[in-house]
C-alpha cells in the first residue's frame, strides 16, 4: 500500500500524519524533513520556470494569476444558464469564478486546454447504494459500493444514496461514508427506521414507521438528506407509503419510490405521488410491477398523466431495472427519464449498467441529444432533489465540473435482458473537478510532460 | 471349435464396427454439447504455452476445452466473435488491498473503506485473480476471509502480513512483538494453503527485523515473501536486502518508487543509471513487482530503467483508495503504461498472467492450457492519443491503451463491455 500525501487527505490520513508527528523522535523528525525536502525538489524547476514566464509576461499581465484553474476552449453545456457554446471556465478558491468566451490564459495559475471536450457541471447520480461496509446486504454492507470508486471516474461529483439508511442508522452512515468521501454524498432517507435489511423477506413492524422522526432527521441533516424513500416492502398496507409521503411533505422534500413493492400496483403508486416525487426503475420489465409500456408498445395513459402532473421518472438502471422494450418505445412517445440514476450495487455494477456514463451513452444511442443527456445528468437531477446550488456552472457555484470526451466508434449497449443495441458514440470522463480540485485526470491533461 | 472361434471373433468385429458406426455421430453430438462458449477469431496470447496467434478458445464446464485454429461454430452452444481482439489468460493482479470494511479502529487499509471491493475493479479490467498484499495478518485474516474473500466472485488470494493485525495502522505495524513467524506460517501452510500464497513485510521504520521475521515465516511455510521496503529513515540498503536477505523468489514491490528518503531507488537519482547490483539481483531470483499505488511509480525511475534493459517481473496495481483515482486508475491502465514505455504486448500479458502465477506458486493459473479453469480476459487495444500519469503528476504519451472487452471467470461471463455476447434487440 503506497500513497503520496495530497492536500485533500481524508481524516484517516490526517490521523496517520498526527500519529507520525506524535511519534517523531530524532529519526522521525528527520523523515518528515525529508518528505518536505522532496516536495521542494519537485517544485524548484516548476517555480523557476513560472518565474521566468512571469518575468516575460509582466508587460501583458493585468489579471495575473487571478484564477486557480482555467479550463480553456471546451464546449460548455450548462442547462441552468442555457449555455451550449465554446466558452472558458475559471475557478477560484473552489468556486466558479467566471464563465466567458476567451478568458486570457495569463489570468490563471493553471490552464488546461479542453478543446474538443465537453465541459459540464459535475454529474449527479440520484440513485446509488453507497453504505459499503463489512456486513452481508446493503447496510454497512458488501452489496453497497464505495462512492469514490465509481463516481469520480465517471464525472460524477454528487451521489444520492437511495434509502440504505433510516432515521436510526443515518448518523452511522454519515460518519462512516459521507464524511470521509471525496464525492459529495447525499441521501434519500428510508421510511423504515433502519433502512434496508439484508434479505428480501423484510416484513417491518409497521408500529415503528415514524413520519415525525423521519422528518426531524431530514431537518437536522438538511445539508445531506434530500427526501424520503419507500421501497422493498412486501406488505399490503399503504401506511409506510403514506408515512413516507407525509415525512417528505413535513420536510418539504420529494419522495423517492423504489422497487420491490409487489402488492402496490403501478397506477396506485403513481396516484399516491405528488408533483416532484420521483419514481425509479422506470423502465423495468419484471413480474413484480406493471410495465410503463403495454403489450401493444404504448405507454399506458395513466403513466403519461402522472408525467404531466409532475411526477419525475428516474432511470434506476440496476441489475434488472432497464429494458429496451420499455425505454425505447417510452422515449419515442415522450416519456423521457428526468435523471440517470444507476442504482449502483454489487449485482448491477458489472452487468448492463457498468457506470453512469454508460447509462447516459445508452440514451445517446436511443436518440437523445448531447445537451439533453447532459442536462438530465446534471441540472435536471439537481432540481429534482431541490439542490439548485448544484448541477450548474453559475458564477459563485461550487466548482464541481465534469470534462467529458465523446468517443466515436462502434459500441454496444445491453439492457437487463442481455438485449443489445449499437451506438456510434460513448462518453468518457477526462477530468473531474470537485470543489475546484482535480480529483480525476484520465489522460494527464493537468500533468507535466515527462522530460 | 476353430470355426466357432472364427465366427465369434467375426461377430465381435462386427459388433465393434457397429458400435463405432453407432457411436461416431454420438461422439459428435456429445462434442456439440460439450462446448459451452466458443471465443472465435481472437488473437490468443498465452505465454505459458508459447501461443501468440489467431486461434479459437473453447470452454466447457468452466474449463478450457480446446485452443486451436478454426474450431467449428456448430460444435458450440454459444459463439462469441472476438475477431480484432486479444484473448489472454485472466489477469492476475498480484498486489491489491481488498479487505474492505468499516472497523472504526483501523487507521489504514485493514478492514476499512481505504481498501476496495475486489469485484468493483477486477472484471472491468480483465482481472480474474487478485492477490491481497498483506492487508490482513493472522489475527484478522479470518474476518477478511468471511467478509471479502468468500463474498467475491473474483478469486482472491493473499499474502499474510507478518504483523498479526496486518495493516490496521502504521503505528501497530512497528510492533515487533506482534510479528509471529510460527503463527503466520501455521496459518499459511496448515489452515489456509488454498488462499495464502506468501508473507508480507511492509511500512517498517526500523532495520531488517520485519524482513527477517517474514523470511523466517516464509521458510517455515515454504512460500515467498513480498517486501514494501518503505519508511526506513535513513533508508536501508536495497543491495543488502536483495543479496544478503532475500531468497530466490522473494518479491520486491514498488519497484519504481522514488521518494528520496525512506526508501532507496533502483535508479540512481543523480546519474539516472540503474544501480549495478539490480541485474545481479534479478539474475539471483529477486522478483521485481510494479505495485504502482498512489506513490510508487515514477517515470523518472521506470524510463531510465527500461532504456537500460531492465524489465519488471510482475505488473501489478496496488489498488487502494489513494491510488485508484490517481495515476494508477486500474490494472489495464497500469499495463498500458508499459506499452507506452515500449514493452511488447505479449511481454505485458506475460507479466500480468503466467509470471505472477509462477511467483505465487499457483501454476494452475495464468494460462489457457486444456483443463485449466476458464479464467479469460478479452482485450480491445484502443488506438489514439493517450496520456499516462505517474504519482508525481508527470505524464507520458502513448498511442495504445488496453480496454477489457470481455472477462470470464471459471467459464462464466462476468464483464461484457459492449455486449458482444448479447443478442440484438428487436422491436
Amino acid at each position: 500500500m503506497e500513497s503520496v500525501g495530497s492536500p485533500g487527505e481524508n481524516k484517516i490520513q490526517k490521523f496517520i500524519i498526527m500519529e507520525y508527528n506524535y511519534l517523531q523522535n530524532e529519526k522521525h523528525r528527520h523523515m518528515k524533513c525529508c518528505y518536505s525536502k522532496n516536495g521542494k525538489q519537485l517544485l524548484i524547476p516548476i517555480k523557476s520556470a513560472s518565474l521566468m514566464l512571469f518575468l516575460i509576461l509582466i508587460p501583458f499581465l493585468s489579471l495575473a494569476q487571478d484564477y486557480d484553474l482555467l479550463l480553456k476552449g471546451g464546449r460548455l453545456i450548462d442547462a441552468k444558464n442555457k449555455i451550449d457554446a465554446k466558452m472558458d471556465v475559471a475557478v477560484k478558491e473552489g468556486k466558479i469564478a467566471r464563465v466567458a468566451i476567451d478568458i486570457p490564459a495569463s489570468a490563471a495559475k493553471k490552464v488546461l486546454d479542453v478543446s474538443g471536450l465537453i465541459v459540464a457541471p459535475g454529474l449527479i447520480n440520484i440513485h446509488t447504494h453507497v453504505f459499503a461496509g463489512s456486513n452481508p446486504g446493503f447496510t454497512d454492507g458488501q452489496s453497497s459500493q464505495l462512492p469514490d470508486a465509481f463516481a469520480i471516474r465517471s464525472g460524477i461529483t454528487t451521489v444520492v444514496d437511495a434509502g440504505t439508511t433510516g432515521w436510526r442508522t443515518f448518523p452511522e452512515f454519515k460518519a462512516k461514508v459521507i464524511d470521509p468521501s471525496i464525492t459529495r454524498v447525499l441521501a434519500w432517507i428510508n421510511i423504515f427506521e433502519t433502512g434496508f435489511s439484508s434479505g428480501s423477506g423484510f416484513e417491518p413492524d409497521l408500529g415503528t414507521v415514524n413520519a415525525q422522526k423521519t422528518a426531524e432527521t431530514i431537518q437536522k441533516y438538511k445539508d445531506y438528506i434530500v427526501g424520503t424513500r419507500i421501497g422493498h416492502y412486501k406488505g399490503k398496507s399503504w401506511l409506510p407509503f403514506e408515512r413516507a409521503s407525509e415525512a417528505a411533505s413535513i420536510a418539504n422534500t420529494p419522495l423517492f419510490v423504489e422497487c420491490h413493492m409487489p402488492q402496490y400496483t403501478l397506477q396506485e403508486q403513481l396516484d399516491h405521488m405528488r408533483s416532484g416525487d420521483i419514481i425509479t426503475h422506470s423502465f423495468e420489465n419484471v413480474s413484480e410491477r406493471m410495465t410503463v409500456v403495454d403489450e401493444q408498445g404504448k405507454v399506458r395513459p395513466f403513466v403519461l398523466e402522472a408525467q404531466k402532473r409532475g411526477v419525475l421518472f428516474d432511470v434506476g438502471h440496476g441489475g434488472a431495472g432497464f429494458w429496451f422494450n420499455q425505454a425505447i418505445p417510452a422515449f419515442k412517445q415522450g416519456l423521457w427519464p428526468n435523471s440517470f440514476g444507476t442504482d449502483e450495487h454489487r449485482t448491477s455494477m458489472n452487468s448492463g449498467m457498468k457506470n453512469m456514463l454508460n447509462v447516459m451513452s445508452k440514451y445517446l444511442s436511443i436518440g437523445m441529444s448531447i445537451p439533453d443527456v447532459i442536462a438530465r445528468g446534471s441540472w435536471n437531477a439537481a432540481k429534482s432533489i431541490k439542490r439548485e446550488d448544484l448541477g450548474n456552472l453559475s458564477e459563485g457555484s461550487v466548482a464541481d465540473i465534469a470534462v467529458l470526451s465523446i468517443m466515436n466508434g462502434k459500441f454496444g449497449f445491453v439492457d437487463s435482458g442481455q438485449n443489445r443495441i449499437e451506438g456510434d458514440r460513448k462518453l468518457e470522463a477526462e477530468l473531474t473537478v470537485r470543489a475546484g480540485r482535480i480529483v480525476w485526470d484520465l489522460n494527464g491533461l493537468a500533468a507535466n510532460t515527462y522530460k | 471349435m476353430t470355426l466357432l472361434k472364427k465366427f465369434s471373433s467375426c461377430l465381435f468385429r462386427y459388433q465393434i464396427v457397429s458400435l463405432m458406426v453407432l457411436t461416431l455421430p454420438a461422439i459428435q453430438t456429445v462434442n456439440a454439447q460439450e462446448i459451452d462458449i466458443l471465443l472465435k477469431g481472437g488473437h490468443v496470447i498465452d505465454p505459458k504455452n508459447n501461443i501468440n496467434a489467431i486461434m479459437d478458445v473453447a470452454i466447457s464446464d468452466g474449463k478450457i476445452f480446446r485452443v486451436a485454429a478454426n474450431i467449428p461454430e456448430s460444435t458450440a452452444k454459444k459463439t462469441v466473435n472476438v475477431s480484432g481482439l486479444y484473448v489472454s489468460p485472466g489477469i492476475i493482479d498480484m498486489h491489491v488491498h481488498v479487505f474492505q470494511g468499516t472497523d472504526k479502529y483501523s487507521t489504514s487499509v485493514a478492514n476499512s473503506s481505504r481498501s476496495q471491493q475486489a469485484d468493483a475493479f477486477s472484471f472491468r479490467s480483465g482481472v480474474t485473480t487478485m492477490v491481497d498484499a498483506g492487508t490482513s495478518g493472522w489475527r484478522n485474516f479470518r474476518t477478511f476471509k468471511a467478509q471479502s474473500i468468500d463474498k467475491s466472485q473474483t478469486r482472491i488470494l493473499a499474502f499474510l502480513n507478518v504483523i498479526g493485525n496486518g495493516m490496521i495502522g502504521r503505528f501497530e505495524e512497528q510492533d515487533i512483538n506482534d510479528m509471529n513467524p510460527e503463527m503466520n506460517a501455521y496459518m499459511i501452510k496448515k489452515l489456509f494453503p488454498e488462499i495464502l500464497v506468501g508473507v508480507k513485510s511492509a511500512h517498517y521504520w526500523g532495520g531488517f527485523t520485519s524482513v527477517d521475521k517474514a523470511i523466517e515465516s516464509g521458510k517455515l511455510a515454504d512460500v515467498p515473501i513480498m517486501v514494501d521496503f518503505g519508511e526506513h529513515v535513513p533508508s536501508n540498503s536495497i543491495e543488502s536486502l536483495f543479496l544478503e536477505h532475500f531468497r530466490p523468489g522473494d518479491i520486491f514491490t514498488h519497484t519504481y518508487s522514488e521518494i528520496s528518503a525512506g526508501r532507496e531507488s533502483i535508479v540512481d537519482e543523480k546519474s539516472r543509471t540503474l544501480k549495478p547490483f539490480i541485474f545481479e539481483a534479478q539474475k539471483r531470483g529477486v522478483i521485481f513487482d510494479v505495485g504502482h499505488g498512489g506513490g510508487a511509480f515514477s517515470w523518472a525511475q521506470a524510463i531510465p530503467a527500461f532504456k537500460q534493459g531492465f524489465l519488471p517481473d510482475v505488473i501489478s496495481s496496488d489498488l487502494h483508495d489513494q491510488s485508484m483515482n490517481a495515476g494508477m486508475k486500474d490494472m489495464t491502465n497500469v499495463m498500458s503504461k508499459f506499452l507506452a514505455l515500449g514493452m511488447e504486448l505479449k511481454d505485458v500479458i506475460e507479466r500480468s498472467t503466467w509470471a505472477p502465477a509462477k511467483v505465487i506458486k499457483r501454476t494452475d493459473l495464468g494460462h489457457l492450457s486444456v483443463g485449466a479453469e476458464a479464467d479469460i480476459a478479452v482485450f480491445n487495444l484502443r488506438e489514439g492519443k493517450f496520456g499516462f500519469t505517474d504519482v508525481r503528476k508527470v505524464s507520458v504519451e502513448g498511442s495504445k491503451k488496453l480496454e477489457a472487452e470481455l472477462t470470464l471467470r471459471a467459464g462464466k461471463i462476468m464483464w461484457d463491455l459492449n455486449g458482444i455476447s448479447g443478442q440484438p434487440w428487436r422491436e
